[in-house]
């Protein structure tokens, strides 16, 4: 009897053990690294947004239970756009925090850094917005790519040129692994669709604030386009030279951004009439239908910072919601598990279904088909939805829809 | 005219340089140190000018003076809280501890990016032109009347703070303390005051350079980096502690640059000023304008 007794005794004080431990595993979050910059010199303006894309996503889903039945936990870390800080970022957030994967990385050449540390300690790397084609064709498995690449992006633009019947373009991009290889992507796009074409980059550097050497040569010889290969701050500064120079836009040379400028909430307040004719490539657009979760989040961004959401915010979004979403495939956070789940996986995000490629190179591991527009702003100070969509999915490029300065 | 164009935008842009330069000679010259956190007066400048003129309505033109007592109060602030200790006791250079300097100003330079960055936040903030014509011609010229204007009042600026060095009874002070400052000392003058004015004048002339560039070069908590470093060579360049050595090696250096970018290339634009920062360091060492020595 007392043996019975003792027994029954040790029996209930291991499953009240068990159980707590239990419990106390399933309370535990799941934490998550972000590698953004969140100080100069790199790109503050895309880190804020990035935050703001995951944080939304992150309370979405701790409100409606976490995952796996435990809450989720962003771990932050600044890389201040520096390559050697992204490395130094992603191994503490992986040794230190223990974080199940890592996400955030907003520019290629951090990007480039980071995923060698993902790679050597076999973490998942959802990339947000790292365009080069060098993340993708380095061919790493732990490495899957939220945004469109750089190749992509230039056979969209190497249509647009053709399209518009132009004879020499002259692109602006920054010396970083993003402007240089956008550029070349370029060149190499339109060697094949439009040989004919004079194509011509140079390179600025971004910390530079005097751009007026490169763009007076211009006025002399005015190109029919001037490609902006570049980001804010420094591509406002070169917009506004282009124009108090006369080289573009005008009714001889038509300006092209590339890298959705016009969706930054300080565009305005930094460029004015230079802004005005802009011809823009953007991956997203208000009148683009989008699915209930890209309204939502959406919404809530709206509702967080008072400004309207840009492709940044839903990539930030997908990419958080790719990882949530191989947890729950998986039904395990053991990050060997979640990269093979995520090879795998066809997931819904806030731009839509989307498949995991498989063939090497440019496209290898990277969410397809990402949909892409054309717009065109036609006022000072216009919002995005009111802008004149020329291009987009299932639409034909409208050049007649077209407007040009008068002189 | 695309020669004359570059002359015209590389004497403009010389003209910006100098109106920063002057400033960080005048430090050099009385304290003998570099202040690594110049470069932050300048977005201090950026900021209040555009802060005042846009959210308080204040309008650019009242904007200006108040950028330019925002960049001498903070220079005044950093001189009497941070760079005092360096001197205060100490009558000979020999006894100064430079180094101290280096990193107290590099620190108040990582604080005030930092802090403007987390307190106004990260977007570029576009200041509004003193006068409003986006672009214009003038002659065979195109440039923005914000352009036209800023470079006038830098040109005055510095023409005014030449005369007020050269003539005034606080100038003369300074002058003296730059030459000699146990000297100055001695025939009774009050160095630490001087050295309290010069960085107060610097951050100011920072400041103002930095307001009126806003509209030109948008603001932002990092924008200060591009005219320190260039200011850095410009004062080595003129010759440690000349005025009239910075203002010449600026000017130098924007045409310089404004013609190195369009007929060698574009890419290695800043090279160029390095470059003629050697061969100016391994033939003429003192600089262009500077003194052998300063040993009396």
């Amino acid at each position: 009897m007392t043996n019975d007794l003792s027994w029954l005794l040790k029996f209930i004080v291991a499953a009240v053990v068990a159980s707590a431990a239990l419990a106390a595993n399933a309370a535990d979050p799941i934490k998550i690294g972000i590698s953004i910059t969140q100080s100069p010199p790199g790109s503050v303006v895309q880190g804020t947004q990035v935050k703001d894309g995951v944080e939304i996503v992150k309370d979405m889903v701790n409100k409606s239970g976490g995952v796996l039945g435990r809450p989720i936990e962003l771990v932050y870390e600044d890389n201040q756009g520096i390559p050697e800080k992204g490395r130094a970022a992603t191994e503490k957030l992986i040794t230190r925090d223990k974080v199940v994967a890592v996400t955030g990385g907003h520019q290629s050449s951090v990007c480039l850094a980071e995923i060698e540390v993902a790679k050597r300690y076999n973490i998942p790397y959802v990339n947000t917005n790292c365009w080069a084609d060098a993340v993708r064709t380095k061919g790493y498995p732990q490495v899957f790519n939220a945004p469109i690449y750089s190749s992509r992006v230039a056979e969209s633009i190497a249509e647009t040129i053709v399209k518009l019947g132009l004879k020499r373009v002259v692109a602006f991009c920054e010396n970083t692994d993003y402007g240089i290889g956008q550029a070349k992507a370029i060149a190499e796009a339109l060697k094949q669709k439009a040989p004919g074409i004079d194509y011509k980059y140079e390179t600025l550097d971004r910390a530079g604030k005097d751009f007026t050497p490169a763009i007076l040569p211009l006025r002399a010889n005015p190109p029919d386009m001037v490609l902006m290969v570049m980001l804010p701050p420094p591509a406002y500064i070169v917009m506004n030279q282009l124009y108090e120079q006369g080289v573009a836009p005008t009714a001889r040379t038509w300006l092209y951004d590339s890298s959705g400028l016009a969706d930054y909430p300080d565009f305005w307040q930094n460029v004015k009439e230079a802004g005005k004719y802009m011809l823009n490539f953007a991956l997203y657009h208000p009148q683009m239908k989008l699915p209930k979760l890209a309204q939502e989040v959406g919404q809530a961004y709206r509702q967080r910072t008072k400004n309207e959401p840009n492709r940044l915010i839903f990539q930030a979004a997908d990419s958080l919601l790719f990882i949530v979403d191989a947890i729950k495939q998986a039904k395990t956070t053991d990050p060997a598990a979640l990269i093979k789940t995520m090879a795998n996986m066809k997931f819904e995000g806030t731009r839509g279904q989307f498949r995991i490629a498989k063939e090497p190179g440019a496209r290898y591991q990277q969410m397809v088909d990402i949909p892409s527009v054309t717009y065109q702003i036609t006022e000072v100070n216009q919002a995005t939805g009111k802008t004149l969509l020329i291009e987009g999915p299932g639409m034909p490029l409208a050049t007649a829809k077209l407007l040009k300065p008068a002189k | 005219m695309l020669n004359v164009d570059l002359l015209i935008n590389g004497l403009i842009i010389g003209l910006f340089y100098a109106l920063m330069a002057v400033g960080l000679t005048l430090i050099f010259g009385i304290l003998r140190v570099i202040n690594f956190a110049h470069g932050e007066f300048y977005m201090v400048g950026a900021y209040t000018y555009t802060f005042a003129a846009l959210k308080l309505g204040t309008g650019p033109w009242f904007a200006l003076p108040l950028a330019f007592a925002a960049g001498a109060l903070v220079g005044w602030l950093a001189e009497r809280t941070l760079m005092r200790p360096l001197y205060t006791g100490y009558t000979s250079w020999g006894l100064m501890r430079d180094e101290y300097s280096v990193v107290v100003t590099f620190a108040l330079s990582l604080l005030l990016i930092n802090l403007v960055d987390k307190v106004v936040g990260p977007y570029s903030q576009r200041g509004p032109a003193l006068v409003d014509i986006p672009r214009m011609a003038l002659g065979p010229i195109m440039l923005s009347g914000q352009k036209l204007v800023a470079t006038a009042v830098a040109a005055a600026m510095i023409a005014g703070l030449a005369l007020f060095i050269r003539y005034s009874s606080w100038g003369r002070q300074i002058r003296a303390v730059a030459q000699n400052r146990l000297g100055a000392s001695l025939a009774g003058i009050d160095t630490t005051r001087a050295s309290s004015l010069v960085f107060t004048l610097s951050g100011a002339l920072a400041a103002l350079s930095g307001a009126l560039l806003a509209p030109i070069i948008n603001a932002s908590p990092d924008v200060g980096a591009f005219p320190a470093i260039k200011s850095y060579v410009i004062v080595v360049l003129g010759g440690m502690g000349s005025m009239p050595g910075s203002v010449v090696a600026s000017l130098m250096l924007g045409v310089l640059e404004s013609f190195g970018a369009v007929y060698i290339s574009y890419d290695y634009r800043d090279t160029f000023g390095l470059v003629i920062l050697m061969l100016v360091l391994i033939f003429r060492p003192q600089g262009l304008f500077g003194e052998k020595g300063r040993e009396v």
